[in-house]
């Protein structure tokens, strides 16, 4: 039922030559949807969270999502997507903002942090899909947190740096803000890579050899 | 949020040189601000790109200068955070240095999208892929990537709107799972749907490749 897995030996090596690298119109509509779906989530008001109802905006949480449901190539590839078409100036970033504008703005590096991210999730999502089932929210739990540590936080300390001039320390203050909100996203996008996962078992075309 | 489709892109009607522009020559030039801006910070930069944004957005597209405030509306806390900071820590030329560049940024980018219609710029876009070619991308698949997200932002939209309400009269919308579920698997399956229509109509797909299934 699922053209998805027509691609068969994985839709991951979108980079390289072979013939079959292309995506079928599966793959495209999961890559533009997904696209769709971050800017949805950067878009609408921010969900209240705990007894103090601090809202927090889900755009990291569709990144992250789209690297470890599509896993690394249609995932970034969504994730660029979004991105492009809010450079060229589509109100698709937070805030209903869009445009060259936001790369000269304090949070460019987090922006341009965002395909990274959803490359490493990926990549860290199919080990962990292969593995097996035990664990298996934990593991992309800590598949989204390594990807977010990894990419996001770092950049977006040096976009901080260079386009709101501040120095190292009150970068990295200022970034630990969003280190709270960031763990209750990754261990969001675990939840919900699993039921996704769960309910589309072919969408990871490759990563399902242990159906237990 | 449903009629988000209708007001998407930000392009206003009106008179004015900037209208009249070539799509690229805008786009370059909105680039180029962001470029100067950030590889040479000093109060000059700063001070010649200001004036040159409000300028073009004053002159070529016909703004009155209440409107080109209100445009700088929405990033107006993060911008007043920053200057405050900014002239405290490190003097107030460099909060003019930082501040100023950020807006006039903001300010050329603007232009752009108040300017040029939502559909020149996709084809803009598209046209910039096509010297890519030859290193494997396709234009035609890459331009309806783009139109489905597109179309796809009010749907998701609107069944946040709808998910959310179901949330709340069950009392639970402060748990972001039960908002978020519906509408992540609700978009994997719209995208497969939104697939198989692409394929039976015969787009989206390699043509080279036959579209037998598994």
């Amino acid at each position: 039922m699922q053209p998805a897995q027509q691609t068969g030996t994985g839709p991951a090596d979108m980079g390289r030559r072979p013939a079959r690298r292309r995506w079928n119109a599966t793959d495209l509509s999961l890559v533009a949807v997904f696209a769709a779906l971050i800017a949805a989530l950067s878009i609408l008001p921010g969900i209240p969270v705990g007894p103090l109802g601090v809202p927090i905006t889900l755009q990291t949480l569709g990144v992250l999502l789209a690297g470890i449901v599509l896993g690394p190539a249609r995932g970034t590839a969504a994730v660029l997507l979004y991105l492009v078409v809010g450079l060229i100036g589509l109100p698709v970033f937070s805030g209903f903002s869009g445009g060259f504008g936001v790369l000269a703005g304090p949070t460019a590096g987090y922006l341009l942090a965002f395909p990274l991210a959803a490359l490493v999730a990926g990549l860290l999502a199919v080990g962990v899909l292969r593995r097996g089932r035990r664990f298996r929210t934990a593991l992309l739990f800590l598949a989204c947190l390594a990807a977010s540590l990894l990419t996001i936080h770092p950049l977006g300390i040096a976009g901080l740096m260079v386009n709101a001039g501040l120095p190292l320390r009150e970068a990295i203050l200022v970034d630990a803000v969003y280190l709270p909100g960031d763990v209750i996203k990754d261990v969001l996008a675990a939840l919900l890579a699993v039921s996704v996962h769960r309910a589309f078992p072919r969408l990871l075309a490759g990563t399902r050899s242990t159906p237990a | 949020m449903r009629g988000y489709g209708a007001t998407l892109g930000l392009y206003e009607p009106g008179k004015g040189f900037l209208y009249r522009l070539p799509t690229a020559v805008k786009a370059a030039a909105s680039l180029g601000c962001a470029v100067a801006v950030i590889a040479w910070r000093s109060p000059s930069t700063t001070a010649v790109a200001l004036v040159l944004t409000v300028g073009c957005l004053l002159v070529g597209a016909r703004l009155s200068p209440a409107r080109l405030l209100r445009m700088l509306l929405p990033a107006a806390p993060v911008l007043g955070i920053l200057a405050l900071y900014q002239s405290l820590a490190q003097g107030w030329l460099r909060a003019f240095v930082v501040v100023g560049g950020i807006t006039a940024c903001l300010l050329a980018a603007r232009a752009l999208t108040l300017t040029t219609t939502t559909q020149d710029l996709l084809d803009g876009v598209v046209r910039l892929v096509r010297p890519f070619r030859s290193i494997g991308a396709d234009p035609e698949r890459f331009a309806l990537a783009v139109s489905i997200m597109l179309r796809s932002i009010p749907y998701l939209a609107g069944m946040v709107v709808d998910v959310r309400q179901a949330a709340r009269a069950r009392g639970l919308e402060r748990d972001p799972r039960v908002v978020v579920t519906p509408l992540v698997l609700g978009a994997v399956a719209y995208a497969h749907r939104t697939g198989e229509a692409l394929a039976a109509r015969g787009l989206g797909d390699e043509d080279d490749e036959d579209d037998d299934g598994p």
